[in-house]
């Protein structure tokens, strides 16, 4: 444990100051400049895009290079109950809630398995 | 119609489970570093972005620079811009005051976007930021109960749980997203991103994967939407 984090309002400066303010300085920024850009405008749609295709890269790290428990799952595990999430979601006519239902389902087991 | 109550109403239904479900294992993080029930959930409702969270406290607990710190949580944060900028003209209508474009734009992560992009377009204008306001009102309170539980249990969860909990955010982002689709783009840009992050990550400068990705990926995606509209066009 970090010892500077026991002095009284230490820990919710510590907090505010390197975890809140470098993150939330994109949002306020963001809030200029979206001003005036126009809803149907293809710079949207590109943003839109560009927005997307980041996120699934999130998506992707947290697969291939996870921390934590989920590490403890091999890469196939991983995959494969996307995979199988994937199929669940296809088949049911875009049902999210079955797809995740599944998917958690077979990472569960699969973690059991391994463990 | 109370569209406040109306879009807590919506969230309560899934969406807010689930993303409250995704961050109880943030709650154990940080009390792995070190910090207390309180913080743990003042980093919920303040920095709301479980990456940048789980980075915080992990970053903490491996005593990692404080200015370092500060720039990794930033340049995972790089992603709100093209978030914020897609999403907010959505919400904007004529008398959209400046308070409640600020407190939008804090709502905005990984759920309550992918969410909106699916559940505000058939809603009228006037409707839509009050609906997603109440709708991450919703979320945010479910968020913060379970950063508590989780701060409290931890330990006491077996690991294929806690990773059951871990793999919530990539599927549920996955299908919803992919329900929401309604063009080439909006797919193909998923697909894009997921198919070269592997390459992002070894090639890209340390950091900078995600920017580089979501521009190439985004980019292609809207470059191929533009070839097909082009096509339709010629017919």
């Amino acid at each position: 444990m970090n010892p500077a984090l026991d002095h009284g309002l230490w820990p919710w400066i510590a907090m505010i100051l390197f975890g809140f303010l470098p993150s939330e300085f994109w949002r306020m920024l963001s809030i200029f400049l979206a001003r005036g850009v126009n809803e149907s405008s293809p710079l949207l749609v590109w943003v839109r895009a560009v927005a997307t295709a980041l996120l699934a890269g999130v998506v992707a790290r947290l697969l291939l290079t996870p921390s934590g428990a989920l590490a403890a799952i091999p890469l196939w595990g991983r995959l494969g109950a996307m995979g199988v999430g994937l199929g669940v979601f296809a088949l049911t006519r875009k049902s999210v809630f079955i797809a995740v239902l599944c998917a958690e389902a077979s990472l569960i087991a699969v973690g059991f398995y391994v463990g | 119609m109370d569209w406040f109550r109306e879009g807590a109403r919506q969230a309560l239904g899934g969406p807010m489970l689930i993303v409250a479900a995704s961050l109880i294992g943030v709650g154990g993080i940080a009390r792995d570093a070190g910090f207390s029930l309180e913080v743990a959930v003042g980093s919920t409702i303040f920095i709301w972005a479980g990456p940048a969270q789980l980075l915080f406290f992990s970053a903490v607990a491996a005593k990692m620079a404080w200015p370092a710190i500060a720039v990794s949580i930033s340049l995972s944060s790089v992603r709100f811009v093209p978030m914020c900028v897609a999403l907010l003209p959505m919400l904007r209508a004529r008398r959209t005051s400046a308070l409640s474009l600020i407190a939008a734009a804090h709502c905005i992560s990984v759920t309550t976007w992918a969410e909106a992009m699916r559940r505000l377009p058939p809603l009228p204008r006037a409707a839509r930021m009050p609906f997603f306001l109440g709708f991450s009102a919703m979320c945010l309170a479910g968020t913060s109960v379970s950063t508590a539980v989780g701060h409290a249990l931890i330990g006491q969860m077996s690991r294929p749980f806690a990773a059951g909990l871990l793999f919530l955010t990539p599927i549920y982002f996955v299908s919803t997203l992919l329900r929401a689709a309604r063009q080439p783009i909006d797919w193909m840009a998923l697909v894009l991103g997921l198919a070269i992050a592997p390459f992002a990550q070894a090639w890209a400068p340390e950091g900078f994967d995600l920017p580089v990705l979501g521009a190439i990926g985004g980019t292609l995606a809207f470059v191929a939407q533009r070839l097909v509209d082009a096509r339709k066009v010629e017919r």
